[in-house]
């Protein structure tokens, strides 16, 4: 980990909160998008190339993730903020396991952080019930911004919370020995290709997005070849 | 009728109060707002009827609410009564729902993100990432501007209006090319790391993508790959503790 000074740290807080109002509530640019998320986290931690290296890990288990209904998912955009800041400023082939494995963490964290806001908004409209059956636009407007400063506290907390946990790991990372670094880098980049595989075949089911699918891989395996 | 502008970036926030009480129907009835104002002189009764109505229950994809909103607005101005509005609303959900998913979430996102995703390997890195940014936003803010606009013209008749559009096309279209963009990004990706770590080493982590692919399609929704993941790292740092 980079020695953050507290303005880096703060910045990184900061983007981490703009992620995570990204994700559901506003604008939803994408910018919560891991590898956008990423990008821009190294470029504040000062080592970009750590930055893109998680942010495309973490992009890899985002792939596997349908947003659709209410199905529930990790928050994947403080998450990669925060592994970021764990990364930053040492040699990716080691710091990419336990990076991710702090990230896996808080992107389950980040979830159910996101089911609580979402109960917590239901129980404010229970509580404006009242005032939303006489057509009070005040009540829609209150309750809009209400929701929106709960998430954006729920992002601060969540990436405030990963950027300690990165302090607090930065030591034990440096004194890892390196074979075990090595496997758990190694694992990460396993169990993200699986989430991303397993994602596209679920996405393709049997129809003729299978068969793009399995050209673009051909098409891909060609390219990684000749590189 | 005016407060278009308003209500098109009050629907950038339409799931800014999400709940699984009435899902979208509380960002609807904030983007609502200003298209209804003119209503409120016209016919005051009638707007309060029209304010509860448009915060009630709601759900469908983000990009595409501006289709229901627009439609639901433009019934109230047309005196529409208000259960055939609400059934109209209702209707709205899951076609609304099924196309903006497949459009976006299963279509054109990672459509993008694959090819971000090659860009990056392949040296664009913050060329790629700005990329994806501004096609995403403007294929979105088209689409945003057009639904809402498709909304407000067609009132009642949106159902029409939404299957001459171009959007089942589009679906159509779309979905072959996300496949064939995250095909092709997959190799690219897993070389792009596995090439600096060594192929012995890289061997071991196909055989770790493998394995996950295998297990959570057997375990389906009990074991995620997040879960997974998480499981294997922690299995690993065991074992290397016991065997160091």
């Amino acid at each position: 980990m980079t020695d953050l000074s507290p303005a880096s740290a703060l910045l990184l807080v900061a983007w981490g909160t703009i992620v995570a109002l990204d994700l559901v509530s506003v604008p939803q640019a994408m910018v919560a998008r891991p590898v956008v998320a990423g990008a821009v986290a190294g470029w504040l931690a000062g080592d970009v190339e750590a930055g893109l290296r998680m942010g495309v890990l973490f992009e890899l288990f985002a792939l596997d993730v349908l947003p659709v209904g209410a199905v529930r998912y990790p928050d994947y955009g403080p998450a990669t903020v925060a592994a970021v800041a764990l990364a930053a400023d040492s040699p990716w082939q080691f710091a990419l396991g336990l990076s991710a494995a702090l990230g896996l963490a808080l992107a389950v964290l980040g979830g159910f952080t996101l089911q609580m806001v979402r109960r917590a908004n239901a129980r404010a409209i229970q509580h404006h019930s009242a005032a939303l059956a006489a057509g009070e636009s005040g009540a829609i407007r209150r309750l809009q911004y209400g929701s929106l400063a709960r998430d954006a506290a729920r992002g601060a907390g969540l990436t405030a919370v990963g950027v300690g946990c990165a302090w607090l790991l930065a030591d034990p990372l440096s004194r890892l020995d390196r074979s075990t670094a090595l496997g758990l880098t190694l694992v990460a980049l396993g169990c993200g290709l699986s989430a991303v595989i397993g994602g596209a075949l679920r996405s393709a089911g049997r129809g003729p997005r299978l068969h793009w699918l399995g050209a673009g891989a051909l098409i891909g395996l060609l390219a990684a070849a000749l590189r | 009728m005016t407060g278009a502008r308003r209500a098109w970036l009050r629907l950038l926030a339409v799931q800014g109060t999400w709940n699984y009480e009435r899902l979208l129907g509380v960002g609807m009835g904030y983007a609502a707002e200003p298209l209804l104002d003119d209503l409120k002189t016209v016919d005051p009764v009638r707007h309060t009827e029209a304010v509860v109505r448009s915060a009630e229950f709601f759900n469908c994809n983000p990009n595409l609410a501006g289709l229901a909103l627009g439609a639901t607005v433009r019934a109230e101005y047309d005196g529409v009564p208000g259960g055939q509005i609400a059934r109209l609303r209702t209707a709205l959900c899951s076609p609304l729902g099924a196309m903006g998913d497949l459009l976006f979430w299963a279509g054109l996102l990672p459509l993008l993100l694959g090819a971000a995703l090659i860009g990056v390997v392949l040296g664009a890195r913050w060329w790629a990432v700005l990329g994806f940014l501004a096609l995403y936003n403007v294929a979105r803010v088209v689409t945003g501007t057009w639904a809402l606009r498709t909304g407000l013209e067609a009132g009642m008749e949106v159902g029409a209006a939404i299957g001459r559009s171009w959007v089942p096309g589009a679906i159509e279209r779309v979905g072959p090319a996300a496949g064939l963009s995250i095909g092709a990004a997959i190799p690219l990706v897993a070389s792009w790391y596995l090439v600096d770590i060594g192929w012995p080493a890289a061997f071991g982590a196909v055989a770790v993508a493998a394995t996950g692919v295998a297990v959570t399609r057997w375990f389906g929704a009990s074991l995620t790959t997040v879960r997974f993941a998480l499981l294997a790292l922690v299995l690993l740092v065991l074992f290397r503790w016991v065997l160091p």
